[in-house]
């Protein structure tokens, strides 16, 4: 997959989750029970404790790590980018799995909008791996695949590998 | 045999320069990339490291999901639900499961789970304004039947539903409803058990006991549940609560996913009736 590609689905994964975040959050505020195929699962799971932590709703949470994901993409693509990318899914991811664990072994219910979200962030997490992982693109001229030199060349550039 | 001199001879020595120049460039490189990859596979198991400390510690502090089960008969939190629960159905007519004026011309039937936190939700913010300006006031009187949704154990519902209903034998059954709803324990944390059930009971103003425990071996109301169930199947209704607003010589109207902490909706929906 090109770098540009990569970014692209990375994007669209991104958008994708702010708005099941967003859907999630807008439920939770106004009072309202969720779309759900699955009967009253998403409405057990939504309204149960563990859809708060600390008082804030874990929906409202995820809107803002999606959102703040999405600006470290949207970013001029450094180093520095790729890395706050990958922190940032990482922490969704590991949040994900903790409701995973919560929706299974304490809700006994399965919300599929968390679910959705979760493999969303999963892919996410996978993704900004591999593109921190592969560095910069290599600069034609610049001797070096190490990544200083070239941390501001952006996606779609030269030295595409 | 050539001399030392010899021009092709240093060609060849150059290239071999140039050769172990390139050799060393590559190695630089290759070390460079290594190092470079090494670096940021540290930073990844760092990051990854200090997720799985935040969340190891979120598994700690969030628990067994806390203390929110039922409060205990008689305790403090007991207490204000019964003095909340007095004040706001004190002096409003109640015959088995109905709240209001059996002549109130219009009919808000409201299908919940005992268990449901949405159920609570509505009960305890949207619906006390209902009771006020619409069934106190003789506009509208409110049925309660039951629709199984939160509660799991299919066993445990007809149980807690039939110990509301024997409640209205003696025209008390919203008060049992209005305290379950005030004093719902966890979800599947097993809160309902036959002392909760017999607490609320003992918390209703003026229930006699001993009739309300042989009420509930009645079969009729462990059939109404069941005939409850079959209402709210044919109505359609996939979660709780769900309501429809009858008026004699009109269409009942239903309505779903109205705001659970909001009674502008059902409020609107009886005064068009």
């Amino acid at each position: 997959m090109s770098r540009r590609a990569l970014r692209i689905v990375t994007i669209l994964l991104t958008v994708l989750g702010i708005g099941i975040a967003g859907y999630v959050t807008y439920v939770h505020y106004a009072g309202i029970k969720p779309a759900c195929t699955a009967g009253e699962s998403c409405a057990k799971v939504q309204t149960s404790i563990y859809s708060e932590l600390a008082g804030v709703p874990v929906a409202l949470m995820g809107l803002i790590g999606y959102i703040a994901i999405l600006a470290t993409l949207l970013a001029p693509e450094s180093e520095r980018t790729r890395f706050a990318t990958l922190a940032l899914t990482l922490g969704g991811f590991g949040f994900s799995a903790y409701l995973t664990y919560r929706e299974l072994f304490s809700i006994h219910a399965i919300c599929e909008w968390c679910v959705t979200s979760a493999v969303v962030m999963t892919l996410l997490m996978l993704l900004s791996a591999w593109r921190f992982m592969r560095g910069a693109p290599v600069s034609p001229g610049s001797g070096s695949a190490f990544a200083g030199p070239v941390d501001a060349v952006t996606d779609g550039g030269v030295g595409v590998n | 045999m050539s001399s030392v001199n010899d021009p092709e001879s240093d060609l060849t020595r150059k290239q071999r320069r140039e050769q172990a120049r390139e050799q060393r460039r590559a190695m630089e490189e290759a070390s460079a990339v290594q190092a470079s990859q090494r670096k940021r596979l540290i930073q990844l198991g760092g990051v990854a490291g200090v997720v799985i400390v935040i969340i190891a510690i979120i598994v700690i502090a969030t628990g067994s999901g806390g203390s929110k089960t039922a409060p205990a008969p008689k305790s403090a939190a007991a207490n204000a639900a019964q003095t909340s629960v007095v004040s706001l159905l004190q002096g409003i007519p109640q015959s088995a499961n109905t709240l209001g004026n059996p002549s109130a011309p219009v009919t808000l039937v409201y299908y919940g789970d005992l268990e449901c936190p949405f159920c609570k939700q509505f009960t305890l913010t949207a619906l006390p304004s209902i009771i006020k300006k619409d069934v106190r006031t003789g506009k509208a009187k409110i049925q309660y039947r039951a629709m199984a949704t939160a509660t799991r154990e299919k066993e445990i519902f007809q149980t807690q539903q039939v110990a509301a209903l024997a409640a209205g034998k003696q025209n008390r059954m919203w008060y049992y409803v209005e305290l379950f709803y005030h004093e719902q324990g966890e979800e599947d944390s097993g809160y309902v058990t036959e002392s909760y059930l017999q607490g609320l009971a003992s918390q209703v103003p003026g229930l006699n006991l001993s009739q309300w425990s042989s009420d509930r071996n009645n079969p009729a109301y462990a059939n109404e549940v069941i005939s409850d169930a079959q209402s709210a199947n044919q109505n359609g209704f996939t979660g709780t609560p769900s309501f429809i607003v009858e008026k004699a010589g009109q269409a009942p109207h239903k309505l779903e996913n109205t705001s659970l902490t909001d009674p502008k909706d059902i409020e609107e929906a009886i005064a068009k009736a």
